[in-house]
């Protein structure tokens, strides 16, 4: 055997675990779908060849679809900034803390690892339940209770809180950004006379921007993939009247639940094109508000 | 010589890997890889005619006590045929279709299958279900169950499910509420505007009437009683012309949540269980379901509840019988045979039945429903009576529900929302309906 070729077959051998799994899990489905997406197929049937009608279909006269477009759309431009702006918070309050930084850190965390999971969707909707804590806090304020489950907007804000929650990860990443802050900044900016505010508007956001630039992409990603709190909580409905009706939600119900598995591999496919327009808007906004120390500032 | 020596390591690393990702796939119908390997057992013992070893997954929906109770079968069969193990997989009624789906597509369904009338056709039509004609007589013993009973499992001319039982709609309620609302009973030919009065009382006594009817199956008795059915014979429409049958029905159901008597859905939405139900804590004056339902409605409330036929008028050509639910034989099994054994055990073995009680219909067995009389609660003849009433009062069923009625059904349930919220008006709501529903069934032409 020629020695390159049986370089190269060892070399594949050792990642083929890796190339195995990718082609397997991965790469066939990823191309499977990509052909559903052109076709009318029911999970169990054949498919037959429909060219673009789902998408025709999605964006003329699937009106539950455009729902679970907007409903998104308050979900993701209204938690990632929320979720953000919390996680960065939280990290500047880790930062002056002194002692016992680790224990906090791990606390604060706790709430990301047991995150995306059913058990918490489910404490979530007793916690807003019409009798729940929530509910009872407002009431002891002298305000009215909301109808979590009944208002389709009240309902959406639900899942945003829950997201915010989770601030675990964006939290870790904000904190280390924080750390990399050279204090000599701070502390040539007390010399100057810079209060607090402007310490934090001039040196940390200037500072922190690769950090946000690289936490606002992946939530943005994670809070479009965002599928269990919905599902737990609504029991599947996306309800109340589709105002949880996530678009991974929506996905799944006309796959798993309708069989039309060729219009859900379509509304995959719209939702990989919507991300990664919406990604790389981001990166292209990038150079005009995200300030790398490493070339020198421009 | 080192280099070769790793490869040769690699390779063996890889082959596991493999070996384990294919047994990852196969993991959940053992019986394939047992089967060969049991072959070669019985050899080696020699020509004892001892059956081979065989495992059957055997999936269901319900609730707590009938999981309960389906497992202590599983383990009575068990116990009598040592060379079967059954792994149940069993999940509430929503859950359970989700997870079927998909294990259709991947041809992973479950040996065993309980099976709905409303799936029926969109399972067997599709090829995943086997048909079950050839199981019958042997093993599947039909001496003493009518050809009814065993038709209503039949797609054309292929048996696509083994009936369990029937079922009646009905309204199951408390009595004792019903004095505390100031009733002393209802009325046996009630109709629905002594419903309505009813639920004006109801509310006035600080309970709900109910806790709401599930769209689609009460909209389809109402239309029964009307002349008309959900669905066109051929599936490809709504079976009804006339809207107005559409706003009478939910003009009702619409108006007792919004009076207050009923509850609202994002109340029914909160529930936690059926352990949760206003009618099983004493909250609502009882529940419109399935007669097989009462067993289980029963054994959560603790108290004594009572049946009441539906309400006219018409209630004759409304009412009928229904198959409560099959046991299916998965067409990707391995070993329908034994599957069939199991479900022949099922609904004729009488020790098994003093377990499952009716819970899952009235048994089709003549012997088994004789036997069973002396073991049953007050309560439970109560279903078993009200079941042979039915029989006297009932008409023909529609036929299964089309490929299809799965959707149509959310697309009913979210405009019975969105006026139970108040916004939509039942007309808007019946026009809606009608536009969504064909659009879904036109697919069937």
């Amino acid at each position: 055997m020629n020695k390159t070729l049986r370089n190269h077959l060892t070399g594949y051998l050792f990642i083929s675990p890796f190339l195995i799994g990718f082609l397997a899990f991965t790469l066939i489905p990823i191309g499977a779908s990509a052909y559903l997406a052109f076709t009318d197929y029911s999970l169990f049937g054949k498919s037959v060849w429909i060219g673009l009608d789902n998408f025709k279909e999605m964006f003329t006269s699937d009106s539950k679809y455009i729902q679970s477009l907007k409903v998104t759309a308050i979900y993701v431009f209204g938690g990632v900034p929320l979720r953000l702006a919390f996680a960065l918070f939280v990290a500047m309050l880790l930062n002056t803390a002194t002692r016992a930084v680790g224990a906090y850190r791990t606390m604060l965390y706790l709430p990301s690892i047991i995150g995306g999971s059913v058990a918490v969707s489910i404490m979530w909707r007793n916690v807003f339940g019409d009798e729940g804590i929530v509910n009872l806090g407002l009431r002891a304020l002298g305000l009215e209770g909301v109808r979590w489950f009944g208002d389709p907007l009240a309902a959406i804000w639900m899942l945003i809180f829950l997201s915010v929650w989770q601030f675990g990860s964006s939290m870790l990443i904000f904190l280390a950004g924080l750390k990399n802050i050279p204090s000599s900044y701070y502390e040539a900016a007390s010399v100057d006379g810079a209060n607090g505010l402007q310490k934090f508007v001039r040196i940390t956001l200037p500072m922190l921007t690769p950090v946000i630039f690289f936490n606002t992409i992946m939530q943005t990603i994670g809070a479009f993939l965002s599928f269990v709190p919905a599902y737990i909580i609504t029991k599947g409905t996306g309800g109340p009247l589709d105002g949880t009706l996530l678009y991974s939600l929506y996905l799944f119900r006309q796959g798993f639940e309708f069989f039309n598995m060729g219009y859900a591999s379509a509304m995959a496919w719209v939702m990989l094109v919507i991300i990664a327009i919406l990604t790389a808007l981001v990166f292209l906004s990038s150079r005009f508000w995200v300030h790398y120390e490493s070339k020198g500032g421009s | 010589m080192l280099k070769k020596r790793s490869t040769l390591a690699l390779a063996c690393a890889l082959a596991l890997t493999l070996s384990a990702c294919s047994s990852g796939s196969n993991g959940t119908t053992p019986d394939a890889t047992n089967k060969p390997a049991n072959k070669g057992g019985n050899q080696e013992v020699g020509a004892t005619d001892t059956p081979e070893n065989v495992t059957l997954r055997m999936a269901w929906w319900g609730s707590q006590p009938r999981h309960d109770y389906t497992l202590k079968v599983i383990e009575m069969y068990e116990e009598q045929n040592p060379h079967v193990t059954i792994e149940p997989e069993y999940a509430s009624w929503d859950d359970y279709w989700k997870k079927l789906a998909p294990q259709a597509a991947a041809s992973q369904l479950p040996d065993i299958i309980q099976m709905d009338l409303s799936y029926l056709a969109q399972y067997g039509e599709n090829g995943v279900l086997s048909d079950m004609s050839p199981f019958l007589g042997n093993p599947i013993d039909t001496t003493n169950i009518a050809d009814t009973v065993v038709d209503g499992g039949k797609i054309g001319d292929k048996l696509f499910g083994f009936n369990l039982g029937v079922n009646a709609l009905g309204f199951q309620y408390d009595p004792a509420l019903l004095q505390k609302m100031g009733m002393s009973d209802i009325p046996d030919e009630w109709t629905w505007d002594d419903y309505m009065e009813m639920a004006v009382k109801a509310k006035d006594a600080g309970i709900y009437i109910d806790t709401g009817m599930r769209a689609e199956v009460f909209l389809a008795y109402y239309l029964r009683t009307q002349g008309a059915s959900l669905f066109s014979a051929d599936g490809t429409q709504l079976g009804y012309d006339d809207d107005q049958l559409f706003i009478d029905h939910f003009s009702r159901v619409t108006k007792i949540v919004l009076d207050g008597a009923g509850m609202t859905p994002d109340q029914k939405a909160q529930l936690k269980g059926p352990e949760d139900d206003p009618a099983v804590k004493g909250e609502a004056l009882g529940i419109w379901q399935w007669s097989n339902q009462f067993v289980g409605f029963q054994q959560l409330a603790q108290r004594d509840l009572a049946m009441q036929p539906m309400p006219g008028p018409n209630r004759q050509e409304g009412m009928f019988l229904k198959p409560s639910m099959y046991f299916s034989i998965s067409e990707n099994s391995k070993a329908k045979e034994e599957a069939a054994k199991f479900i022949n055990f099922f609904v004729n073995d009488i020790e098994a039945n003093k377990l499952i009680l009716g819970d899952r219909g009235v048994p089709g067995s003549s012997v088994v429903k004789d036997a069973l009389r002396p073991e049953l609660t007050p309560q439970q003849v109560q279903v078993f009576d009200y079941i042979a009433w039915a029989e006297e009062n009932s008409s023909q069923m529609d036929p299964p529900d089309p490929i299809g009625a799965a959707e149509v059904f959310t697309a009913l349930t979210t405009v019975a929302e969105q006026m139970e919220y108040d916004k939509l008006s039942v007309e808007e709501g019946a026009k809606q309906f009608r536009e969504e529903a064909n659009k879904i069934l036109a697919k069937n032409k």
